[in-house]
């Protein structure tokens, strides 16, 4: 790695360090202190609109219907979530903000509106093209990283299982 | 003999400062236009704990109200809950006053 790519590399872990850190300290200090970051981006991921089933929003968090399940009980605890059975398909718990959490989901967004407005404001129109183009190449290549370990992850457990299933003959 | 208040073609009262009477073949629009107003001076007061005497369509929600952010969501999430519509925050951007907002409100929930 030379100067260069080593001086990127720093910045880009940076960024994404502090702005976690300063997502955390802003809740901290405001409105919602008994949020986490990571209650925070499940509140996202539920979205302010329509009930949700939670295995769909398992899958947009990238994680399991049992971990969020965790993390929707403590999120329902503190009044941020409420429950409910689908009137049409009762197997189907669906999930949505209260007044609370959509408070919560607003201002979370106004965050990262003023967040990239600092960066894009000084910036004229063709350089914020050329930084957007640039984002969405690392966004693209990091999901994809993220796509191939998540599916590894999914072969392992089905071998783990079918070793098991093996083992119990 | 008391004094004779000209009015308007819809029969409403030209007289500053008396409410406006409602003649009952208003229009649908006109009807809702006030019907949002009433309610958005209805939801900011108690929001603000400010008389709805005090708050005029001009008003200016940041700068002559004193909404905050937080209190600005609040409004905007029951106004969203109250006419089943959506205020994403790049309309936001554009309303400075009470009328803007019912403005926006009445055009979103048609």
């Amino acid at each position: 790695m030379n100067t260069a790519e080593h001086d990127f590399a720093e910045s880009l872990l940076h960024i994404f360090d502090n702005v976690l850190i300063t997502e955390e300290k802003a809740l901290s200090k405001g409105y919602f202190a008994d949020l986490s970051i990571a209650e925070l981006h499940t509140l996202d991921a539920i979205g302010p609109y329509e009930a949700r089933a939670m295995s769909e929003t398992a899958i947009r968090l990238g994680i399991t219907t049992g971990t969020l399940t965790v993390a929707v009980d403590r999120l329902v605890r503190k009044g941020y979530v409420e429950r409910n059975r689908d009137t049409k398909d009762r197997r189907v718990v669906r999930i949505h903000l209260t007044r609370r959490g959509k408070l919560a989901f607003r201002m979370h967004g106004k965050f990262h509106t003023l967040l990239v407005r600092r960066i894009m404001e000084p910036l004229d129109a063709e350089r914020q093209e050329i930084l957007a183009e640039m984002i969405r190449n690392v966004d693209q290549f990091v999901s994809e990283q993220y796509r191939k370990y998540s599916d590894e992850d999914i072969k392992n457990t089905a071998m783990d299982d079918s070793r098991r299933s093996l083992e119990d003959v | 003999m008391s004094e004779q208040v000209p009015e308007t073609q819809q029969g409403e009262s030209d007289k500053q400062g008396e409410p406006r009477e409602r003649s009952a073949d208003e229009h649908p629009d006109v009807k809702k236009k006030d019907r949002i107003y009433d309610d958005l001076i209805t939801m900011v007061s108690k929001l603000i704990t400010l008389s709805p005497t005090d708050i005029t369509p001009e008003s200016d929600i940041i700068f002559d109200l004193g909404l905050d952010s937080l209190q600005l969501y609040e409004l905007v999430i029951d106004l969203e809950d109250g006419y089943d519509i959506r205020l994403p925050d790049e309309d936001l951007e554009k309303i400075h006053t009470v009328q803007d907002i019912a403005d926006l409100v009445f055009a979103l929930a048609r």
